[in-house]
C-alpha cells in the first residue's frame, strides 16, 4: 500500500479532485500520485463519492481489494461501455462449458479402456468383426 | 345566496383539476395506469413518458435500481447510456450495469471480479485435467492398437479404411498442441491484441475488447493467497446465473463440480515426459494471469 496522504504529496484522488490531501484520506492508500489514470476511471464511472461511501463499508482489510476490484471494472467499462467486464465473464463461461463438455467425453472414453470396454465408434463398424474373429482366433487358441 | 350557475361549476370543478395536476406529483405513465419507474420512485420525482430508465428499472423491482444507484449512480449510468447510439447497445449495457452492481451487492470486496477470477481458476483446472486424460487416452490407444494389430494383419479391419478405427478419428481433429490458455490469450503488449486461436470453437464473442487479460497482468491485486478469498470462491460463488444478460449466453458457473472432478488420481502413471512438458506450458500460461503487485 502506498501512503501519500503527506502534507506535499497528494494522492491522485486528491489531485484530481483539487482538494487537499487530508491525513487519513480514504483515498490516499489505494490510489497513489504514480497512477493518476487507476482514479480517472474510477472516478468516471462510479462516482468519487460512490467508492468512498463503499469503502466506509468495508474493513480496512478488504478495501485495496476492492479498490482494484474496481479499478479493474471501470477500466474495462471505459474501453467497453456496453459490456464492460461482465464480456470476460461469459466469454469464460462459454470456455469453462466447452471444456467441460470435452472433459467428459474424453472420461467417458477413458472409462471405456478403463473397463475393457470396446471404445466407441468402433463397435457399430468393427466391433463385430473383430467379435468374430476374436471368437474364432479364441477357440482356435 | 345564489346556488352557482353550471357555467360556474364547470370552471370550478376546471379548476379544481388542474390544481390537482400541478400539486400532485404525476406518478402515472401515459398511455396506461402504470406506476412510476424504480428509479423515479427511488429519487421522488416524477416518472415522464420519456424516462430514459423506466423500462430498465422496473417499479415492482426496487433493489435492482438501488444497487445500480449505488454502485454508478444515476448521473453515471446516463453518461454511460449517451455514448452509445442504438436501443440494442443500451439494452445490452443497462443489462451488464444491473449484473456488475447485483454482483458488487452481493460480494462487496470483490464483484465481478472475484467472478473472473474464479473463472479463470476453473479454466485452468479443466485445462490441466483435460491435458492429462488426453494423454491416458492416447496411451490407451496405442495399447489396444497393439493388443489388436494381430486382427489388423489378418486383414479382418483394413487398416487404410478409416471407419474402421474410428478412435483415431474421432480425435485426429483435436489439437496436437496441448490446449492451454496461452494459445487463447496471446498478448500484444503495445497495444493488448487480442489473438484468438486457430481453434473454431474459441470464437470470442468479445474479440473486439482485448484488452482483459492486458488489464489483469498489470492490475496489482493481493487475493490470490487471501485464505478469505478462497473460502469465497468454493462456496459464495455457486449458481450464479448470467441469464440476466443474453438469451444466447446461458452460462452458469460450476464452481464445485470441477473442484470435486480432479479427483482420480487412481489414473495416474508414469507418463513423466508428457505431464512435464505439459505442466511447464501450463505453468506459463498461469503465468500471464498471475496477479502480482
Amino acid at each position: 500500500m502506498a501512503s501519500s496522504s503527506s502534507y506535499n504529496c497528494p494522492c491522485a484522488a486528491c489531485k484530481f479532485l483539487r482538494r487537499k490531501c487530508m491525513p487519513g484520506c480514504i483515498f490516499a492508500p489505494y490510489f497513489p500520485p504514480e497512477e493518476p489514470q487507476k482514479f480517472a476511471n474510477v472516478h468516471k464511472i462510479f462516482g468519487a463519492s460512490n467508492v468512498s461511501k463503499l469503502l466506509h463499508e468495508l474493513l480496512p482489510h478488504q478495501r485495496e481489494d476492492a479498490v482494484n476490484s474496481l479499478a479493474y471494472e471501470a477500466e474495462a467499462r471505459v474501453k467497453d461501455p456496453v459490456y464492460g467486464c461482465v464480456g470476460a465473464i461469459s466469454f469464460l463461461q462459454r470456455q469453462v462449458e466447452r471444456l467441460q463438455k470435452e472433459l467428459d467425453a474424453a472420461n467417458a472414453d477413458l472409462i471405456r479402456y478403463a473397463c475393457n470396454d470396446i471404445p466407441s465408434g468402433i463397435a457399430c463398424t468393427a466391433g463385430s468383426k473383430f467379435g468374430s474373429s476374436h471368437g474364432s482366433s479364441a477357440e482356435a487358441g | 345566496m345564489q346556488p352557482f350557475s353550471s357555467s360556474e361549476l364547470f370552471l370550478l370543478s376546471l379548476s379544481l383539476l388542474i390544481a390537482c395536476r400541478l400539486l400532485l406529483p404525476k406518478m402515472t405513465v401515459k398511455g396506461g395506469t402504470s406506476q412510476a419507474c424504480a428509479a423515479c420512485k427511488y429519487q421522488r420525482r416524477r416518472c415522464s413518458s420519456e424516462c430514459a430508465l423506466a423500462r430498465y428499472f422496473p417499479a415492482n423491482q426496487p433493489k435492482m435500481f438501488q444497487n445500480a444507484h449505488r454502485l454508478f449512480g444515476v448521473c453515471n449510468i446516463m453518461k454511460i447510456l449517451r455514448l452509445l447510439e442504438s436501443d440494442e447497445q443500451k439494452d445490452e449495457a443497462m443489462k451488464s450495469i444491473i449484473y456488475e452492481s447485483d454482483m458488487r451487492e452481493r460480494f462487496p470486496v470483490h464483484g465481478c471480479w472475484g467472478i473472473i477470477w474464479q473463472l479463470r481458476q476453473q479454466l485452468l483446472l479443466a485445462i490441466e485435467e483435460l491435458q492429462y486424460v488426453k494423454a491416458k487416452l492416447t496411451i490407451c490407444r496405442e495399447q489396444w492398437c497393439s493388443t489388436h494389430f494381430s486382427e489388423l494383419q489378418l486383414g479382418h479391419v483394413s487398416p487404410t479404411n478409416n471407419d474402421a478405427l474410428p478412435i483415431f478419428q474421432h480425435h485426429s481433429t483435436d489439437n496436437a498442441v496441448p490446449l492451454s490458455l496461452k494459445d487463447h490469450f496471446v498478448l500484444n503488449e503495445n497495444d493488448g491484441a487480442f489473438i484468438e486461436s486457430n481453434d473454431d470453437m474459441v470464437k470470442p464473442l468479445w474479440v473486439q475488447h482485448p484488452y482483459y487479460d492486458n488489464m489483469i497482468n498489470n492490475n496489482s491485486m493481493g487475493i490470490q493467497s487471501s485464505q478469505a478469498f478462497e473460502t469465497l470462491m468454493c462456496q459464495d460463488y455457486d449458481d450464479i446465473p448470467f441469464n440476466t444478460i443474453a438469451d444466447d449466453r446461458q452460462s452458469y458457473i460450476e464452481s464445485k463440480d470441477v473442484c470435486e472432478s480432479s479427483s482420480e488420481s487412481s489414473l495416474k502413471d508414469t507418463t513423466q515426459s508428457i505431464e512435464y512438458a505439459w505442466k511447464n506450458e501450463l505453468r506459463s500460461a498461469a503465468a500471464c494471469f498471475s496477479l502480482t503487485n
